[in-house]
Order: structure tokens, then C-alpha cells, then sequence
């Protein structure tokens, strides 16, 4: 049975000021920190692990030159999570400008299910892990990042309810509603890995 | 069966990180003997490992730093390509003796004293009390310093009061004062025909002595001006 990942080090509250100082290699323990919250909050949104990371990048950097205007330093990851979110919903705009643009020019339209799906884990076929990707994707927007915040970062319920300045038992409630649609839309799925 | 009611919510409180030792004792010791709820039990902690799977990306956290951080503006406090570490020290180190010399000696010629940098204008204000982290940013600057309670005040300083700090501004009639809360974000604008503050967010409160010239608090949404003695500005 896993232990619950904990975070050691510095807490966010203690880097934030750091950069704020000065401190560069502070914001890279941030950077570090969120990486893959971050990095899976775009993927779910726009399913290709490239422009995923273009997000990512562009989401810390954005967080770097606004972090003076982060009022409350200890809750640097759920101010983190909407940054990105934001920055998914740009760059899916831009993504849907552009491939009307295409479709316009050339007639083709994008199917996303020709979208190359990418995740270093050997033990997912790459249909199982655009399964995944999508469910994920379709989950509504405070779900999806509750999930991948529970998911990528180890915090819990409490520290998640913190961060997005919820009450503890109204991230709880939304929590089993997320794994009630995940355990049912990815049944079949779990099923083909335990087998 | 309602036995294992119960363990369905420990499992839910272990997928969401808040379940404590002896609950987790628990559950472990029931999920050894219970076959249904180890079943359960192993689909709820896999569909947590393939989630976080199929979103994981292939660059690792630590490079992704890396490339992050030498995409950010201020390189200077980077860590320096590997290869040229040792010869990069040491044009720093001479860079750092010639550009201490030609200060020198223009400040000897030029008859000035203290230190040489942009053009700040210290202002007739003093720093009463500075309780917690609160940081000053000088105009025209990036960097953030510290304050302290001897800090010299000047025109243009943006004040930042982190999280349970709060910070007391002696203005210069020497007995007015203007606190910052905790969480706040405020920039001394003017101190000469008019006293003008602007409060980016937070909370301040200025208590004023009579009779006291113009006094403004500026913020995004709009401009408050002292009529009395004493008067608060949040902005939200």
C-alpha cells in the first residue's frame, strides 16, 4: 500500500517570498514542485503532449512575472491551477482559430481521435491511454482539477480545499463525485490491465 | 455487509489522502480478509496510478525547471552554463573589481558620497514598525529587499505586507501614520504639495494629524481623499 506522497523542503509560502527577493532557484523548486500538476492539466485539455508542455512552460512563466500580485503565498498551487487553466483555454482558442483556418484552406477538418497520444508509461497501449486522456477531459472543470491535483501533487483533500479556498467537506463531496464517473467510464479499461 | 459500508468510505478517505494511521491499520487489516473489499480497494488505488500515468509527461520535473528557469528574465542569478563555471567567476570577480574602482573614483572626483545608483528621491517619511516579511521594491527596480525598521523611505517604493505582517509609515509631519495590513500592496506616489498613496490591494488605515495637507489613497477602482482624521481603503 503507497504512502501518501508529502512534500519536504521549503513550503510554497517560503519560495514565493524567496522569488520575490530575488531568488531564482527558488521558483525552480516551484517549478519542479507543480511540473506535473500543471503539465496534466493542459494534457487533459488539448491531448498532445507537445503544445501540453508549450502550456506548461508558458503557465510557470506567466506565474513568475504576476507572482507579485499572488496575495496569499501558501496558496501558490490552486493560483497555479487557474494560470493554467487559462492558458489552456487560450491555446485551445488559438487551436480552434487555426484549424478552421486549415480546414478552410485545404478542406480537411481534425478528427481527435488522430491526435497521437503520449504517456511514458509502458504499461498503457497508446488507445488506453487516449481513453484515459478523454474521460479525464470530459470531467467538469472543478472536477478535473480536483482530480489532477489529488492525482499529480500527493496533496490531500484538506490542502486541496486550502489551496482553491473551499471548505474541506465540499472538496471531499466533489472528490467522490469525480472517482464515481472515473471508476464507471473506465471500467472496461481497468478491467483490460487487470487481466 | 455493513461492515464493509464502512470501509468503502476509508478507502475513499485514503484516495483522498486524509485518512490517519489507525484508520489506515484498519483498513489494511480488513482488506486482507475481506475479498470484495480488496477488490474494490485495488481498482480505486489502479485507476488512481492510470490516471496519473496516461497524464505524465516525459520531460522530468527537474528539467523542466531548468529550462524554465533560463527562460526567465533575471539570468543573472541562474546557475551558469557547466563547462565555463570557473573562467565565468573569474571574468565576474574582475568585472566586480573594475566597476568598484570606476565607482570610486567617480565618486571621489564627482565630491559625492554613499553609494552610487538610480536616481532615488528618499522621502521625509520614516518606517514605525515593520512586523512579519514585508518587502520594498524602489522605483525602476525588479528586486524586492527586505524592510527593515531603519529602511530609508523614497519616492516611488512599493511596499508588499506578506502573509501576518503588517507594516506603520510615520508621514512627515512626524506624528501622522498610515498602516498596511497583511496581505497588501501599496506605493508611495507623492509627498510634496500632495500626499498621494496608491493601494493595489489589501487593507490600509491612515490616521492623520490636524491640519494635514491633501492626503489621496489612489486605487484601481477609484480615489479616496482624507476630509477627517482617520479613514481605512480595501480594495478587494
Amino acid at each position: 500500500m503507497a504512502d501518501v506522497p508529502r512534500q519536504s523542503g521549503p513550503d510554497d509560502e517560503q519560495l514565493v517570498l524567496a522569488t520575490l527577493r530575488g531568488d531564482i532557484p527558488s521558483f525552480g523548486l516551484l517549478v519542479e514542485r507543480y511540473w506535473k500538476m500543471v503539465f496534466a492539466l493542459a494534457l487533459s485539455r488539448v491531448h498532445e503532449s507537445g503544445e501540453a508542455e508549450d502550456i506548461a512552460q508558458e503557465s510557470f512563466l506567466k506565474a513568475y512575472s504576476q507572482l507579485h500580485t499572488l496575495r496569499e503565498p501558501w496558496r501558490f498551487a490552486g493560483w497555479l491551477g487557474k494560470i493554467a487553466t487559462q492558458q489552456c483555454v487560450n491555446a485551445v482558442r488559438r487551436d480552434i482559430r487555426h484549424k478552421t483556418l486549415v480546414s478552410c484552406e485545404t478542406g480537411e477538418s481534425a478528427d481527435p481521435d488522430t491526435i497521437p497520444a503520449y504517456s511514458s508509461n509502458p504499461g498503457l497501449t497508446e488507445p488506453q491511454i487516449q481513453l484515459v486522456q478523454r474521460t479525464v477531459g470530459r470531467l467538469p472543470e472543478k472536477l478535473q482539477r480536483l482530480i489532477i491535483m489529488r492525482f499529480t501533487t500527493g496533496l490531500s483533500a484538506v490542502q486541496i480545499a486550502q489551496q482553491l479556498g473551499k471548505r474541506p467537506g465540499t472538496v471531499r463531496v466533489w472528490l467522490h463525485r469525480a472517482y464515481q464517473i472515473l471508476r464507471k467510464d473506465l471500467a472496461p479499461l481497468l478491467e483490460e490491465v487487470e487481466s | 455487509m455493513n461492515d464493509c459500508r464502512r470501509y468503502q468510505d476509508l478507502i475513499e478517505e485514503y484516495l483522498g489522502g486524509t485518512i490517519g494511521e489507525g484508520r489506515l491499520e484498519e483498513l489494511k487489516a480488513h482488506v486482507a480478509a475481506c475479498k470484495t473489499c480488496a477488490e474494490e480497494f485495488r481498482r480505486c488505488t489502479m485507476m488512481q496510478e492510470v490516471v496519473a500515468d496516461a497524464l505524465q509527461s516525459q520531460v522530468t520535473a527537474h528539467d523542466a525547471a531548468q529550462a524554465i528557469v533560463e527562460r526567465l528574465p533575471n539570468r543573472m542569478n541562474v546557475r551558469p552554463r557547466r563547462g565555463g563555471v570557473r573562467v565565468i567567476r573569474v571574468r565576474l570577480a574582475v568585472a566586480a573589481v573594475v566597476l568598484l574602482a570606476v565607482g570610486l573614483i567617480g565618486g571621489f572626483v564627482a565630491g559625492r558620497h554613499g553609494p552610487a545608483g538610480p536616481a532615488l528621491t528618499v522621502a521625509p517619511m520614516q518606517v514605525a514598525r515593520v512586523d512579519g516579511t514585508v518587502l520594498v521594491r524602489h522605483e525602476g527596480s525588479d528586486t524586492w529587499q527586505t524592510l527593515r525598521s531603519d529602511s530609508t523611505v523614497c519616492l516611488g517604493d512599493t511596499f508588499h505586507c506578506a502573509s501576518g505582517a503588517d507594516l506603520t509609515l510615520r508621514l512627515k509631519d512626524g506624528k501622522s501614520t498610515l498602516e498596511l495590513s497583511e496581505n497588501s500592496m501599496l506605493a508611495l506616489k507623492a509627498y510634496e504639495s500632495e500626499t498621494r498613496f496608491f493601494l493595489e490591494h489589501g487593507h490600509c488605515r491612515a490616521s492623520l494629524e490636524s491640519p494635514h495637507g491633501p492626503f489621496f489613497i489612489e486605487t484601481p477602482h477609484g480615489r479616496a481623499e482624507a476630509l477627517g482624521t482617520e479613514f481605512t481603503v480595501t480594495v478587494e
